[in-house]
């Protein structure tokens, strides 16, 4: 009687989990699906699987600049994050070990500027880009990248460093270490999770930022992937396939990453929850 | 001697911890705190990105925004995505963080990465996605539909003022619920084994186990998952931009889309920085929620 119920709720549960997954699944499933089929396949029947491995419409898509579009994106991606790493962990080594009321004052600054969301600044952010002439550089999505990462970076920053051992420190003061030279070379190499943390989450985001991107990015050779695509719909009005076929190329490259890396994805992305 | 040397590495000290501090500082003031003052200030103007004249209008754009409807239906979808993405992401992703602890054994793995990954898809591809999708002559969504013998809806899933903005909601479920599991998965593995086994043994087990063990256990990853939710809910813009520009007829414009709208499409960009100001305010007191419950964590 037991084992029967136990059964029953076992399969509730996979039956409800497994449901789920299946519903993630089917949307993305069918973008790499659609991307093999011919343009006429695709409109008899959206549904069937594709009739053979049919390329051709990534040589379509692929035409729209995608490749270029993905390599600005690596760019600006790991730009932006080298930047926000090496800035936000300078920040939240001073502010753990420098004595008195400034430094509490300083790093409340810092972290209010994580309730500011960029959505609410767009007319000055772009004020402030036009009026010093950074429209259509990649410069003017890496720094404001990097100001809107700083926050949440120097918080998860501040806590691992505030558990660092002083010995070491202390030991590197004593052979001659400046301050800096102690965080280059003592606190830096010994900070790897953080940083990897930091830097998994930061990507995420800024690998696929549209707006600022949006509205800072017009020149096709310089677009990042999210703004890039976008012209994927005008350019093939009616071609579903090569649409699909440079979506797949789009999201392929962090959905591999993620997959192989999905232990410190998850372990990255929770860390907001603390 | 030693009192004089302590004392200039103090001070050096402090010259080194400025100038660690000074890179975070200045490109947050050029790019977070100035614009948060020049959108609080160009409220008070009339102007165009493209005029140099400014015309003084008080609280004029403020006004307007209280007087206009469509201000208010973005405000209210802004809302509904809120609500709704509480509902579905919060209570779905806490319904299957659960699942996953304490039920599933085979394939637990699996079927976290797959309903997680959209998380790494941008918004971007998951809305040119569902547009396919969901296209009204030819998605699959239609023929999925009647298939099951449903009429899809008559004038498309997005085309109907009264439904769109539902329909964005789902699409932001899809993409988003798997983000919510992980985190609140992360707050039950925390939750320690022995708690289940004594409550087992009190005789709670299942439903009435999570009801007065994992609840209470993860009530605090649960407000934090919750404000995240209501954030992302009054920031979102690029599923919207994306799938309905807004449209049809403004039934779908959110603050983030209305904005933009009127800022860099109809060149009214005092007014577009009034309603900034708006979501300036609710994002801000929605932060300090948020430091607080972190506080008492």
């Amino acid at each position: 009687m037991d084992n029967r119920r136990l059964n029953a709720t076992t399969l509730v549960l996979y039956g409800f989990v497994g449901l789920w997954s299946l519903v993630v699944l089917i949307p993305i499933v069918f973008m790499f699906m659609t991307s093999m089929k011919t343009r006429n396949s695709m409109f008899m029947r959206p549904l069937d699987l594709p009739e053979s491995l049919n390329f051709q419409a990534f040589e379509r898509a692929w035409g729209v600049g995608i490749g270029q579009f993905m390599v600005n994106s690596v760019l600006v991606t790991f730009l932006s994050v080298a930047l926000i790493v090496v800035i936000s962990g300078l920040a939240a080594y001073a502010l753990t070990r420098m004595q008195g009321g400034w430094s509490k004052l300083t790093y409340l600054l810092i972290v209010a500027g994580f309730a500011i969301p960029m959505q609410a600044v767009l007319v000055p952010l772009f004020q402030i880009i036009s009026g010093a002439g950074m429209l259509n550089s990649r410069l003017a999505l890496v720094l404001p990248y990097a100001a809107y990462g700083i926050p949440f970076t120097v918080i998860l920053f501040y806590a691992f460093f505030l558990d660092f051992p002083r010995e070491l420190e202390e030991a590197a003061r004593l052979d001659g270490c400046t301050r800096f030279q102690t965080f280059m070379r003592i606190i830096l190499p010994l900070s790897g999770p953080a940083i990897a943390s930091a830097a998994i989450f930061q990507s995420v985001f800024i690998w696929n930022e549209f707006i600022l991107a949006l509205l800072i990015l017009t020149q096709p050779d310089l677009k990042t992937l999210p703004v890039g695509i976008l012209e994927l719909q005008g350019e093939f009005t009616a071609d579903w396939p090569a649409v699909m076929a440079g979506l797949s190329l789009a999201t392929l490259p962090l959905l591999l990453v993620f997959v192989l890396a999905q232990k410190y994805f998850v372990r990255s992305l929770a860390g907001l929850g603390k | 001697m030693t009192a004089r040397s302590e004392q200039t590495t103090v001070s050096s000290g402090t010259l080194t911890y400025a100038a660690m501090l000074a890179p975070a500082l200045i490109l947050m003031s050029v790019f977070v705190f100035v614009p948060v003052v020049l959108v609080l200030y160009g409220s008070l103007f009339q102007f165009s990105l493209t005029d140099r004249q400014w015309d003084f209008a008080g609280f004029g754009n403020y006004a307007r925004a209280f007087s206009d409807p469509i201000f208010w239906v973005a405000l209210r979808n802004n809302l509904i995505i809120v609500i709704g993405s509480i509902v579905l992401q919060v209570g779905f992703g806490t319904i299957l963080a659960a699942m996953l602890d304490r039920g599933i054994t085979v394939g637990g793995t699996l079927m976290r990465t797959i309903i997680f990954a959209p998380m790494v898809i941008s918004s971007v591809a998951v809305g040119l996605i569902w547009l396919i999708i969901l296209d009204p002559n030819v998605g699959p969504m239609n023929v999925l539909v009647s298939a099951i013998g449903i009429a899809p809806p008559r004038l498309g899933w997005l085309g109907d003022p009264a439904f769109s903005i539902w329909v964005v909601l789902g699409v932001a479920a899809w993409q988003y619920t798997g983000f919510m599991m992980v985190l609140i998965l992360a707050g039950l593995q925390a939750v320690p084994k022995e708690l289940y086994q004594a409550a087992a043994l009190d005789g709670a087990t299942g439903l009435r186990a999570f009801r007065y063990i994992t609840l209470p256990a993860i009530r605090n990853i649960l407000i934090v998952a919750v404000l995240i939710t209501t954030v992302g809910g009054f920031k979102v813009f690029d599923l919207i931009f994306v799938m309905t520009k807004g449209g049809p007829a403004n039934a779908t414009q959110v603050l983030g889309t209305y904005i933009y709208l009127q800022a860099f499409t109809l060149g009214n960009s005092g007014y577009a920085n009034a309603i900034s100001a708006v979501l300036l305010v609710i994002a801000v007191a929605l932060g300090w929620l948020q430091l607080r419950t972190s506080r008492k964590a």
